[in-house]
């Protein structure tokens, strides 16, 4: 039931929040039932034996028995870091909008609970349409934050971002529903399950773009590559971030874009392994696109969030690079650069979000020697910057160095080229950090009588600490992180073109469980 | 010809006759009284009364696919689905007509005749196994229409909307009517269990044969309003009484729909593949003129409309798609899911739009709606709801009912179709957002008296949306049920 439990008690403390009587103890309490759940997702490190690549905790209930589709949860080395990275930034985020929310604070904090539950449904289910469900009921909170508490063109960014998405996903749907006809077409009994699809083998032909295997494939990486966003498709994005208030920009570049990362490596890749390698070119090639073209986009923006936005476009790329490289240090380079992308792009727009609380302005040329008067401050985002950039002891290092060590591997010239990539994500990163930190004091910081600009307070640097600690702790000793998810990658990695995933029969502390789950061996 | 007339037939025609007999108590009332209206109350409750005693007995009786009167009507499972779905939404249009001030003035009692004369129509319609008593069958249900929507006190829209149902609706009566004596002409009968008996070699053969089926679908088209026989939805929709455009878009479509499902299955569009094709651009071209024209609209009850047509695009991939299914019922009971799933949520939304209208002159627009969320936070929750429905967003009913629908076109192969569904549904999403748009992100300072607080409307849209969200996360019941009994 724990399973269970972390996906839906969000929406538990969301229904709480709406009726709880007192408005000025909603904060506390929405900050303590965030608390409260990650604490609870901290028993899944106890409890998960990292031993096997097996699925764990699983919880399989056939839920429309007509088509097959199933309530299906469980959990392995992929997506455990994601749970807990989501559970981790929420308390973060409630902290964080402390200031930036300011009105119907009530409907934010249930937006919030929603979005997370939604989240930790994607990655934790392990059917078709109970998958397809999350990710679209995803949609609905995000539409709401930006949508409401956004900036001055949230109505337009909001639109834009669900419909956007919404049109990859719908793809998605089709060649979903074909999956669970094929499904009935080779067993007999429709199903939905993410371990019936594994078994499929779906007619594959060389160099035929519409064969079965690589219609399907694009449909579902459509949806994906919309989501992270992947180059041609990241045009959503920037307007998004840019009108998305903190906390929501938090999520969105912290948890949502990793979605679609973790739906190539849970969903697209292993389904379809003959057209993923087959194709995998497209996906190196825009990859590389996406690093050189969002870090030199991010290099003019005048706007400090936008530059940051622009620069997780050029940071996904690199986690796609690692995924398609398809070998165990491209790939698990991948998943450890989805947790730092997640911890250093989160504080940075957390920092970005600190600020603009102060002066309401984000222009970097209005800005400078801002080092002088938040001293605090400026040693924070220098620590989110570095770890952006992947300097050595930082969790970006570890990660960034992986993918490219896999995608030389892989692709010796691909390699080569987005190497360039790490130097240009310097070259935008420290340039902005200088125009805003140092030199000559711009209009914003010389002229602060209305907008006093003193140093981090309490609560903001309680929003802070815990993140600075992940990067120097991942970049630091990954082993203690990766361990967990070793045998699951190079399960993934031994296993390409024939990937199956079976689940974990062991006495446990869940009978119940395990006893409804004698299927999928 | 011999006439039998048994005590069986009398027993499962109960639920007609129930409905004709209360029919005629609140026009009596109102005579018996000198022309002078009673209380609002005593036509309701009567109506109500009536149609929950009406549904009582069609589940008592119906379902399991009895004839009556010589083959005339029978008794099966879509009737029972179809037939009982739209006399239920029925009482809630009721309720709503006792709520709307466009209605419950002094011709109320009149209004509850002609409502329960039209589902009088409308089970005739759903029960219908001979193409003549289909057409009885629609015309009682459209002459109450035509009347109905001229009710309406409001001055023009109303009586130009009525005017333009009724000379379009005659037309398209006629076409049907046309194609009924084609059929008859080549086959020698209208009974539709023996018409399919002859489909197989006069598809091929007989010109006439088919003509008739494309007279009798084109009338079926109209009515359901499927491209490009739709013109008339959007006008009588915003000229109606919202009470009216409710029981329209909700209870006509859902009979009339489930009539050309019972139609479509004599196979004449397995046999011809030319007119399976026509009928398959037909879908598509309705989801696109639908969708693409709601999105210009600014009135509430015209996008609806719109939308309405969209969905009538959606539901028409699903009958063709039984059109042709050779195996089992499962596209058959993907469009009953759908339309049950469409009813609700459309329900839903245009009960929204009655608490809105304070007199009976009101046009809703969109920008109307601002600050809705504020005011009455419960309702724009609901609306949000039944749009996201709508827009097929899970988990709401609306989500499986596509799916649903979807699933049985592609187990047929109609990838193209499907496709173009799946895309016009994102374009829907662009329209069904702006009002959750407007409630929740533009400000207005309108006093908090600016909507109507009406209890048994509001109780009705609770309910639904009770349903929208329920029937989604348990929709494998209710899809079982409607699979298992056609």
């Amino acid at each position: 039931m724990l399973l269970s439990t972390i996906v839906f008690l969000p929406i538990v403390f969301g229904l709480i929040l709406l009726a709880w009587p007192s408005e000025r103890t909603l904060r506390p309490l929405a900050l303590a039932f965030g608390l409260l759940e990650f604490i609870l997702s901290l028993f899944l490190l106890h409890l998960y034996d990292p031993s096997t690549p097996k699925l764990q905790l699983v919880e399989n209930y056939l839920w429309i028995e007509r088509f097959g589709i199933r309530y299906f949860l469980g959990i392995d080395g992929i997506s455990l870091w994601l749970v807990l990275l989501t559970n981790f930034l929420m308390p973060i985020t409630i902290l964080a909008s402390w200031k930036a929310i300011e009105e119907r604070v009530r409907g934010f904090h249930i937006a919030l609970f929603v979005l997370q539950t939604a989240m930790l449904g994607t990655f934790l289910a392990l059917d078709g349409v109970f998958f397809y469900l999350f990710w679209e009921l995803s949609l609905v909170p995000m539409y709401f934050i930006i949508g409401i508490w956004g900036g001055t063109r949230r109505i337009y960014a909001t639109v834009k971002f669900f419909i956007y998405t919404m049109f990859g996903s719908v793809l998605m749907l089709v060649a979903l529903i074909y999956l669970m006809l094929v499904t009935q077409e080779v067993t007999g009994q429709m199903s939905s399950s993410i371990l019936d699809f594994y078994k499929l083998d779906i007619p594959f032909i060389q160099g035929q773009f519409l064969s079965p295997q690589s219609l399907m494939f694009f449909a579902f990486a459509l949806a994906f590559a919309i989501k992270v966003p992947v180059f041609p498709f990241h045009t959503w994005l920037p307007d998004a971030h840019v009108e998305a208030p903190t906390p929501g920009s938090v999520l969105l570049a912290g948890v949502m874009l990793k979605m679609g990362t973790y739906g190539f490596i849970r969903w697209a890749m292993p389904i379809f392994p003959e057209a993923a390698a087959h194709y995998a070119w497209v996906f190196l090639f825009i990859g590389a696109v996406g690093i050189l073209y969002g870090a030199w986009v991010a290099m003019v923006q005048p706007d400090v969030k936008k530059l940051v936005a622009y620069s997780s476009v050029s940071h996904m790329g690199y986690i796609i690079l690692g995924l398609f490289s398809m070998n165990e240090y491209g790939v698990t380079g991948a998943l450890y650069q989805m947790l730092n992308h997640g911890i250093s792009t989160g504080a940075l727009f957390l920092l970005i979000g600190m600020v603009y609380e102060r002066t309401h302005n984000r222009v970097i040329a209005k800005y400078g020697g801002l080092a002088g008067k938040m001293p605090m401050f400026a040693l924070f985002f220098f620590i989110a910057l570095i770890s952006s950039i992947a300097v050595p002891l930082t969790n970006g290092f570890i990660g960034e160095f992986l993918i490219l060590l896999g995608t030389f591997k892989a692709y010796k010239a691909v390699g080569a080229i987005v190497v360039l990539g790490v130097i240009f994500g310097a070259v935008y990163m420290l340039w902005m950090y200088k125009r805003i930190f140092f030199g000559k004091p711009g209009e914003l910081v010389t002229h602060d009588k209305d907008h006093p600009l003193h140093d981090l307070n309490l609560r903001e640097i309680l929003v802070l600490v815990p993140l600075t600690v992940l990067i120097f702790w991942m970049g630091i000793f990954p082993g203690s992180f990766l361990r967990l998810s070793e045998a699951s990658l190079k399960h993934f990695i031994a296993n390409q073109g024939n990937y199956q995933l079976s689940v974990l029969e062991k006495e446990s502390s869940y009978p119940m469980a395990l006893k409804e789950s004698n299927y999928g061996n | 010809m011999e006439i039998n007339l048994g005590l069986e037939d009398l027993l499962r025609v109960a639920p007609l006759l129930v409905i004709f007999v209360t029919s005629l108590i609140p026009l009596g009332i109102k005579v018996l009284r000198g022309n002078q209206e009673p209380n609002p109350l005593v036509p309701l409750s009567i109506g109500v009364v009536g149609l929950i005693t009406s549904v009582m007995l069609l589940w008592t009786f119906a379902g399991q696919g009895q004839t009556v009167f010589s083959k005339a009507l029978v008794f099966d499972g879509l009737a029972f689905w179809s037939g009982s779905a739209a006399l239920i939404v029925t009482i809630g249009a009721l309720f709503i007509a006792y709520e709307s001030p466009a209605t419950n003035r002094n011709l109320f009692s009149e209004y509850v005749f002609l409502l329960l004369s039209s589902s009088l129509g409308m089970l005739v319609l759903v029960s219908a196994l001979d193409l003549l008593v289909v057409f009885i069958g629609l015309e009682i249900m459209s002459l109450a229409l035509y009347l109905l929507i001229a009710m309406g006190n409001e001055e023009k829209l109303s009586k130009e909307a009525s005017f333009k149902y009724f000379l379009l609706g005659s037309l398209a009566s006629s076409i049907l009517l046309y194609g009924i004596a084609f059929i008859y002409g080549t086959t020698g009968t209208t009974y539709i269990s023996d018409i399919i008996e002859n489909v197989p070699n006069l598809v091929g053969s007989s010109r006439l044969f088919l003509m008739g089926s494309v007279f009798i679908i084109i009338g079926f088209c109209f009515k359901v309003s499927i491209a490009p026989f739709h013109a008339w939805t959007p006008d009588v929709y915003q000229g109606a009484p919202t009470s009216l455009s409710t029981y329209m878009s909700t209870a006509v479509k859902l009979v009339s729909m489930a009539a050309f499902l019972r139609f479509v299955s004599i196979q004449s569009l397995g046999y011809s593949e030319n007119l399976l094709n026509v009928v398959q651009w037909l879908a598509v071209l309705t989801m696109i003129v639908g969708n693409v024209a709601a999105l210009r609209q600014d009135s509430i009850k015209r996008m609806l409309a719109y939308s309405s047509i969209a969905h009538s695009g959606y539901i028409l991939v699903g009958v063709l798609s039984s059109a042709i299914s050779s195996q089992s019922a499962f596209a058959a009971s993907s469009v009953i899911f759908y339309l049950i799933s469409y009813a609700i949520m459309t329900f839903g939304a245009f009960a929204i739009v009655n608490i809105f209208e304070v007199n009976e002159n009101t046009q809703l627009t969109v920008d109307d709606m601002a600050g809705f969320a504020k005011r009455r936070p419960m309702m724009a929750f609901c609306l949000t709801l039944f749009l996201l429905s709508m827009a097929g967003i899970p988990p709401t009913i609306g989500f499986f009912g596509k799916f649903y629908l979807f699933s049985a076109a592609l187990s047929e192969g109609r990838l193209w179709v499907v496709l173009w569904g799946v895309i016009n549904s994102v374009i829907g999403v662009y329209y069904y957002l702006r009002p959750v748009v407007v409630m929740y992100m533009h400000d207005n300072n309108k006093a908090e008296d600016s909507e109507r607080f009406l209890p048994a409307t509001e109780t009705l849209i609770i309910v639904s949306m009770i349903f929208v969200l329920g029937l989604g996360f348990f929709s494998d019941f209710l899809f079982k049920a409607v699979e298992r009994s056609l």
